[in-house]
């Protein structure tokens, strides 16, 4: 489900890393690295866990649409936001051609602007109706964010291929921490530089990426 | 369990980089206006959001009506391996105009390999052009070979660069098996509206 090649968008969003590159911030893979793990600790074992559990465990579109609006309102940067709908969308697109469970009413919800399909909240719906257990739901949201992170670091030419590997073979560890730790009672994330280069990314010249 | 709405046609325009997919876009956009298609337009630029801001100042289609879809550095994969941020666009345009008779999806500039999903599009069109060399079509690209119809582009340009415009058709049409081959000259629209023809009839079913 992780798989780079499941056909659900991931591959034109960097999350910030395209501006941090053309800023001069990001040059290596020290910096990809470093990147890939705040990511990690700071938004998604902070924020994107808590709505795919809740997503999870969901009972009804109402529920999901809630967690929508959480996601919503807690994401700053306005290519955050509209990138994790247009991810979210495009993963529930391919679960409703293959007719995963509990994935239609929420499409219906979504092209009825009664609820809008953010990104963690997609996983838990579609994971979940694949009959996947909590803590896989969870590893596989945590390597899907560092393989994308990886993926974009390659096209950007801030890794060769083998070092992406090698990177991602280092982050299990981190994920493997991160997925042990009890997450917080409420979510939040607080990662102002990818936050600041996905703003001025609204701005710039620089469009390989959505983000 | 198809993907493709009930309503909207998509047809895609793929091509080498500078081969006149935009001009064509801009060419194609008044003459369906006059004909009554309801359009809409999806751009994947690849490294800027040019060409769509191009046909929004372009006067000529509702800026609302055109959106660019970024294709992460991958050209092709927005098109052909994974569709769904290209279905996605389409989808949230068919939402806010419906109805739509058509969605026109231009690839950003790629190379002769490149083809369109047809999970994504109902007719692809490929767009070649005189000046990037008489030989292209006898190198039997995917995108020369499988696209619904083939456009040589650029046709004014043939005595400017050595190219034998005639043979060029005839090589084209012949490793096309007899799928459709259109001579243009975007800039000035000439073989635009055999393109028109070709759609009304072959996707719209409304010539």
């Amino acid at each position: 489900m992780g798989d780079s090649s499941f056909p659900s968008g991931g591959f034109a969003f960097s999350w910030g890393l395209e501006t941090l590159k053309a800023d001069g911030i990001v040059c290596d893979r020290s910096g990809v690295e470093a990147f890939a793990r705040s990511q990690l600790r700071w938004r998604w074992a902070t924020a994107d866990r808590l709505f795919l559990r809740r997503a999870a465990d969901a009972r009804g579109v109402g529920e999901l649409a809630k967690l929508d609006r959480e996601v919503e309102v807690m994401t700053l940067a306005g290519e955050l936001r509209d990138g994790s709908r247009r991810a979210g969308r495009s993963l529930l697109r391919a679960h409703g051609s293959m007719g995963t469970p509990g994935v239609a009413a929420y499409r219906t919800a979504i092209a009825g602007g009664d609820a809008m399909g953010h990104l963690p909240v997609a996983q838990g719906v579609v994971w979940h109706g694949m009959g996947m257990a909590m803590d896989e739901i969870e590893a596989v949201s945590a390597y899907a964010m560092a393989a994308g992170i990886a993926q974009a670091a390659v096209r950007l030419a801030l890794l060769g291929p083998l070092e992406a590997q090698s990177m991602l073979s280092i982050l299990r560890e981190d994920m493997a921490d991160l997925l042990v730790q009890v997450p917080p009672k409420r979510p939040y994330a607080f990662t102002p530089a990818a936050e600041i280069a996905v703003m001025r990314h609204e701005r710039g010249h620089e469009r390989l990426f959505a983000n | 369990m198809s993907n493709k709405p009930a309503s909207a046609a998509r047809v895609g325009i793929g091509g080498p980089v500078g081969s006149g997919k935009t001009a064509l876009v801009e060419q194609v956009i008044p003459r369906f206006a006059r004909r009554g298609t309801r359009l809409a337009v999806i751009t994947n630029d690849l490294v800027t959001k040019e060409d769509a801001e191009r046909l929004k100042r372009s006067g000529l289609i509702d800026p609302e009506r055109v959106v660019a879809v970024e294709a992460g550095a991958c050209p092709h994969t927005v098109i052909r391996e994974d569709p769904t941020l290209n279905l996605d666009a389409a989808e949230m345009l068919e939402l806010k105009f419906a109805p739509l008779d058509l969605v026109l999806l231009e690839s950003g500039g790629d190379n002769l390999a490149s083809t369109f999903s047809l999970e994504l599009v109902d007719y692809w069109m490929f767009v070649i052009d005189v000046a990037g060399g008489g030989d292209i079509p006898r190198k039997r690209g995917p995108g020369v070979l499988q696209s619904d119809l083939l456009i040589i582009n650029k046709s004014d340009l043939a005595p400017h660069v050595g190219v034998d415009l005639e043979l060029m058709i005839a090589e084209a049409e012949a490793v096309r098996g007899g799928k459709p081959v259109i001579v243009t000259n975007c800039r000035t629209g000439e073989g635009v509206d055999a393109i028109i023809d070709h759609i009304a009839r072959d996707v719209l079913f409304d010539s």
